[in-house]
Protein backbone atom coordinates (compact mmCIF):
# COMPACT_ATOMS: atom_id res chain seq x y z
CA UNK A 1 0.00 0.00 0.00
CA UNK A 2 1.67 3.20 -1.12
CA UNK A 3 -0.48 5.07 1.31
CA UNK A 4 -0.60 4.17 5.23
CA UNK A 5 -3.67 5.34 6.86
CA UNK A 6 -1.61 6.29 10.36
CA UNK A 7 1.69 6.77 11.38
CA UNK A 8 1.17 8.52 14.39
CA UNK A 9 0.22 6.99 18.02
CA UNK A 10 -2.96 9.06 17.85
CA UNK A 11 -4.39 8.51 14.34
CA UNK A 12 -5.93 11.72 12.69
CA UNK A 13 -6.16 13.65 9.19
CA UNK A 14 -2.59 15.07 9.93
CA UNK A 15 -1.06 11.71 10.70
CA UNK A 16 -2.88 10.53 7.22
CA UNK A 17 -0.60 13.38 5.29
CA UNK A 18 2.60 12.28 7.57
CA UNK A 19 3.69 9.84 4.66
CA UNK A 20 7.11 10.62 5.09
CA UNK A 21 9.18 13.54 6.06
CA UNK A 22 8.30 15.75 2.71
CA UNK A 23 4.36 14.47 2.53
CA UNK A 24 3.36 17.10 4.71
CA UNK A 25 5.60 19.72 3.32
CA UNK A 26 4.75 19.29 0.10
CA UNK A 27 1.07 18.90 0.39
CA UNK A 28 0.58 22.41 2.27
CA UNK A 29 3.01 24.25 -0.26
CA UNK A 30 1.02 22.79 -2.73
CA UNK A 31 -2.11 24.54 -1.15
CA UNK A 32 -0.84 27.58 -0.82
CA UNK A 33 1.30 27.74 -3.94
CA UNK A 34 -1.47 26.96 -6.32
CA UNK A 35 -3.85 29.68 -5.59
CA UNK A 36 -0.69 32.04 -5.96
CA UNK A 37 -0.47 30.89 -9.47
CA UNK A 38 -4.31 31.52 -10.08
CA UNK A 39 -3.82 34.48 -8.11
CA UNK A 40 -0.94 35.46 -10.67
CA UNK A 41 -2.82 34.86 -13.92
CA UNK A 42 -6.24 36.46 -12.68
CA UNK A 43 -4.24 39.92 -12.06
CA UNK A 44 -2.66 39.16 -15.46
CA UNK A 45 -6.15 38.68 -16.86
CA UNK A 46 -7.03 41.95 -15.03
CA UNK A 47 -3.92 44.19 -15.56
CA UNK A 48 -4.16 43.49 -20.00
CA UNK A 49 -7.60 44.33 -19.79
CA UNK A 50 -6.92 47.84 -17.94
CA UNK A 51 -9.35 46.85 -15.47
CA UNK A 52 -7.53 47.66 -12.33
CA UNK A 53 -9.03 50.43 -10.02
CA UNK A 54 -7.03 53.38 -8.73
CA UNK A 55 -5.15 52.82 -5.72
CA UNK B 1 -2.28 45.67 -25.83
CA UNK B 2 0.56 47.18 -23.36
CA UNK B 3 3.36 44.83 -21.72
CA UNK B 4 2.33 44.62 -17.91
CA UNK B 5 3.91 43.66 -15.18
CA UNK B 6 2.20 40.99 -12.59
CA UNK B 7 5.31 41.13 -10.30
CA UNK B 8 4.99 44.80 -9.55
CA UNK B 9 1.50 45.16 -8.80
CA UNK B 10 0.17 45.90 -5.77
CA UNK B 11 -3.20 44.36 -5.94
CA UNK B 12 -1.06 40.84 -6.57
CA UNK B 13 0.93 40.90 -3.71
CA UNK B 14 -1.84 42.24 -1.30
CA UNK B 15 -3.87 38.73 -2.87
CA UNK B 16 -1.21 36.71 -2.35
CA UNK B 17 -0.19 37.97 1.15
CA UNK B 18 -3.96 37.75 2.06
CA UNK B 19 -4.11 34.22 1.00
CA UNK B 20 -1.28 32.50 2.85
CA UNK B 21 -1.69 34.64 5.75
CA UNK B 22 -5.85 33.55 5.47
CA UNK B 23 -4.29 29.66 5.13
CA UNK B 24 -1.76 29.70 7.62
CA UNK B 25 -4.12 30.96 10.18
CA UNK B 26 -6.84 28.38 9.68
CA UNK B 27 -3.79 25.82 9.32
CA UNK B 28 -2.47 26.70 13.11
CA UNK B 29 -6.02 26.35 14.43
CA UNK B 30 -6.16 22.96 13.06
CA UNK B 31 -3.19 21.82 14.21
CA UNK B 32 -3.90 23.09 17.72
CA UNK B 33 -7.25 20.67 17.82
CA UNK B 34 -4.63 18.21 16.40
CA UNK B 35 -2.10 18.74 19.16
CA UNK B 36 -4.87 18.91 21.74
CA UNK B 37 -6.03 15.57 21.01
CA UNK B 38 -2.49 13.99 20.76
CA UNK B 39 -1.85 15.61 24.27
CA UNK B 40 -4.75 14.43 25.92
CA UNK B 41 -4.56 11.73 28.82
CA UNK B 42 -5.96 8.36 28.05
CA UNK B 43 -8.37 6.46 30.56
CA UNK B 44 -8.59 2.85 31.56
CA UNK B 45 -11.41 2.56 29.13
CA UNK B 46 -8.68 3.06 26.30
CA UNK B 47 -6.39 0.66 27.56
CA UNK B 48 -9.07 -1.88 28.04
CA UNK B 49 -9.62 -1.57 24.56
CA UNK B 50 -6.46 -1.55 23.91
CA UNK B 51 -6.01 2.29 22.75
CA UNK B 52 -2.54 3.33 22.17
CA UNK B 53 -2.62 7.12 23.76
CA UNK B 54 0.74 9.23 24.13
CA UNK B 55 0.25 10.03 27.95
CA UNK B 56 -1.48 6.55 29.20
CA UNK B 57 -4.22 6.49 31.88
CA UNK B 58 -2.99 6.35 35.35
CA UNK B 59 -3.58 2.69 35.51
CA UNK B 60 -0.71 2.10 33.67
CA UNK B 61 1.07 1.58 36.74
CA UNK B 62 -0.77 -2.26 37.27
CA UNK B 63 1.02 -3.04 33.61
CA UNK B 64 4.64 -3.77 32.93
CA UNK B 65 6.17 -1.34 31.01
CA UNK B 66 9.24 -2.04 28.37
CA UNK B 67 10.82 -0.49 25.41
CA UNK B 68 10.95 -1.88 21.71
CA UNK B 69 13.05 0.29 18.80
CA UNK B 70 10.26 0.54 16.13
CA UNK B 71 12.08 0.89 12.95
CA UNK B 72 8.95 2.77 11.32
CA UNK B 73 9.20 5.61 13.65
CA UNK B 74 12.76 5.78 14.10
CA UNK B 75 13.13 5.60 18.05
CA UNK B 76 11.77 3.27 20.82
CA UNK B 77 8.30 2.83 21.45
CA UNK B 78 6.81 1.72 24.83
CA UNK B 79 5.07 -1.66 25.13
CA UNK B 80 2.85 -1.50 28.13
CA UNK B 81 1.69 -5.15 29.34
CA UNK B 82 3.45 -7.20 26.49
CA UNK B 83 3.68 -7.26 22.93
CA UNK B 84 1.64 -8.55 19.99
CA UNK B 85 3.83 -10.09 17.16
CA UNK B 86 2.90 -6.92 14.83
CA UNK B 87 5.15 -4.86 17.69
CA UNK B 88 1.95 -3.11 19.83
CA UNK B 89 0.90 -2.90 23.57
CA UNK B 90 -0.82 -5.70 24.57
CA UNK B 91 -2.21 -4.04 27.70
CA UNK B 92 -1.78 -7.69 29.39
CA UNK B 93 0.79 -8.78 31.06
CA UNK B 94 0.55 -6.93 34.70
CA UNK B 95 3.11 -6.11 37.45
CA UNK B 96 2.43 -5.98 41.15
CA UNK B 97 2.99 -2.27 42.10
CA UNK B 98 3.40 -2.40 45.90
CA UNK B 99 1.64 -5.81 46.00
CA UNK B 100 -1.21 -4.94 43.87
CA UNK B 101 -1.83 -4.64 40.70
CA UNK B 102 -5.65 -3.32 40.34
CA UNK B 103 -5.18 0.40 41.49
CA UNK B 104 -8.50 1.51 39.78
CA UNK B 105 -8.12 4.93 37.91
CA UNK B 106 -9.20 7.12 40.81
CA UNK B 107 -7.05 5.15 43.12
CA UNK B 108 -4.09 5.55 40.34
CA UNK B 109 -4.95 8.96 39.72
CA UNK B 110 -4.65 10.05 43.41
CA UNK B 111 -1.23 8.49 44.05
CA UNK B 112 0.26 9.95 40.72
CA UNK B 113 -1.21 12.94 41.87
CA UNK B 114 0.35 13.18 45.46
CA UNK B 115 3.44 12.15 43.93
CA UNK B 116 3.11 15.59 41.49
CA UNK B 117 2.94 17.57 44.28
CA UNK B 118 5.57 15.97 46.36
CA UNK B 119 7.95 16.31 42.80
CA UNK B 120 6.81 19.55 42.99
CA UNK B 121 7.25 20.66 47.27
CA UNK B 122 10.78 18.76 47.13
CA UNK B 123 11.90 20.67 44.10
CA UNK B 124 13.08 17.92 42.01
CA UNK B 125 13.79 20.29 39.32
CA UNK B 126 16.92 22.12 41.04
CA UNK B 127 19.06 19.08 40.23
CA UNK B 128 16.71 16.76 37.49
CA UNK B 129 14.71 17.28 34.39
CA UNK B 130 11.37 15.65 34.29
CA UNK B 131 10.39 15.15 30.49
CA UNK B 132 13.12 17.62 29.73
CA UNK B 133 11.91 20.65 31.74
CA UNK B 134 14.66 20.90 35.13
CA UNK B 135 18.50 21.67 36.24
CA UNK B 136 20.91 19.43 34.59
CA UNK B 137 23.22 18.44 37.84
CA UNK B 138 21.41 15.08 38.02
CA UNK B 139 19.73 12.57 35.69
CA UNK B 140 16.53 12.74 33.67
CA UNK B 141 13.98 11.22 35.21
CA UNK B 142 11.41 10.09 32.39
CA UNK B 143 12.40 7.04 31.51
CA UNK B 144 14.34 6.79 35.48
CA UNK B 145 11.79 3.79 36.39
CA UNK B 146 13.17 1.94 33.55
CA UNK B 147 16.85 2.56 34.44
CA UNK B 148 17.89 -1.34 34.66
CA UNK B 149 20.14 -0.22 38.19
CA UNK B 150 16.72 -0.72 39.80
CA UNK B 151 16.21 -4.49 38.06
CA UNK B 152 20.00 -5.38 39.43
CA UNK B 153 18.72 -3.77 43.42
CA UNK B 154 15.12 -5.44 43.26
CA UNK B 155 15.78 -8.56 44.69
CA UNK B 156 17.41 -7.30 47.79
CA UNK B 157 14.33 -4.98 48.52
CA UNK B 158 11.46 -7.10 47.36
CA UNK B 159 11.26 -5.56 43.91
CA UNK B 160 12.08 -2.70 41.80
CA UNK B 161 9.49 -0.03 43.33
CA UNK B 162 10.20 -1.22 47.07
CA UNK B 163 14.51 -0.42 45.68
CA UNK B 164 13.15 3.37 44.44
CA UNK B 165 10.83 4.52 47.26
CA UNK B 166 13.65 3.17 49.89
CA UNK B 167 15.86 5.23 48.05
CA UNK B 168 14.17 8.19 48.20
CA UNK B 169 13.31 8.28 51.57
CA UNK B 170 16.82 8.74 52.90
CA UNK B 171 19.20 8.79 49.20
CA UNK B 172 22.97 9.42 50.85
CA UNK B 173 22.39 5.50 52.46
CA UNK B 174 22.35 4.17 49.20
CA UNK B 175 24.17 6.12 46.77
CA UNK B 176 25.74 5.28 43.59
CA UNK B 177 27.19 8.35 41.88
CA UNK B 178 29.67 11.22 43.59
CA UNK B 179 26.51 13.52 42.89
CA UNK B 180 24.81 12.33 46.22
CA UNK B 181 21.35 13.28 46.13
CA UNK B 182 20.53 14.71 49.58
CA UNK B 183 18.15 13.62 52.08
CA UNK B 184 14.85 16.04 51.32
CA UNK B 185 13.00 14.23 54.12
CA UNK B 186 10.52 12.19 51.92
CA UNK B 187 8.30 10.23 53.73
CA UNK B 188 6.83 6.35 53.21
CA UNK B 189 3.84 7.45 51.86
CA UNK B 190 5.03 10.25 49.51
CA UNK B 191 7.95 7.97 48.52
CA UNK B 192 4.98 5.62 46.92
CA UNK B 193 3.35 8.49 45.35
CA UNK B 194 6.73 9.01 43.31
CA UNK B 195 7.44 5.92 42.49
CA UNK B 196 4.07 6.11 41.28
CA UNK B 197 4.80 9.09 39.55
CA UNK B 198 7.97 7.88 38.00
CA UNK B 199 6.19 4.24 36.61
CA UNK B 200 3.57 6.68 34.86
CA UNK B 201 5.91 9.43 33.56
CA UNK B 202 7.94 5.95 31.59
CA UNK B 203 4.84 5.40 29.89
CA UNK B 204 4.54 8.23 28.37
CA UNK B 205 5.42 8.21 24.67
CA UNK B 206 7.67 10.80 24.12
CA UNK B 207 8.96 10.29 20.68
CA UNK B 208 11.90 8.64 21.50
CA UNK B 209 13.39 11.64 24.39
CA UNK B 210 15.19 11.29 26.25
CA UNK B 211 18.04 10.17 22.67
CA UNK B 212 20.37 8.58 24.88
CA UNK B 213 18.07 6.13 26.52
CA UNK B 214 18.41 3.10 23.61
CA UNK B 215 21.90 3.16 24.36
CA UNK B 216 21.52 1.88 28.05
CA UNK B 217 21.69 -2.05 28.06
CA UNK B 218 19.18 -3.47 29.23
CA UNK B 219 16.56 -0.61 29.25
CA UNK B 220 15.33 -1.25 25.53
CA UNK B 221 14.51 -4.52 24.26
CA UNK B 222 15.08 -6.11 27.48
CA UNK B 223 13.64 -9.49 27.13
CA UNK B 224 16.46 -10.14 23.76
Amino acid sequence: MILEPCRDVVCSFWSMLDQGPMTLTITLHTLIVLPMVWIYFDEKKRLERGDVPEE
Amino acid sequence: MAKVSVWSSNRFWRRSATWVTGVSAVLLILLTFDSMAQMQMGTAKDIKNKVDKRIPSPVVINYKIEYKMSRKRGHEVPIIGGMSPDGKSLYQVKEKFFGRDDYTEAEARALIHKGKLTIQAKNCMDCHTLLGNGAYYAPDLTKAWLDPTWETLAPAYGGKEYAIATFLQNPPAMAMHERKMPNLGITKDEAKAVVAYLKFMSAIDTNGFPRNFGKIKGAVDAWK
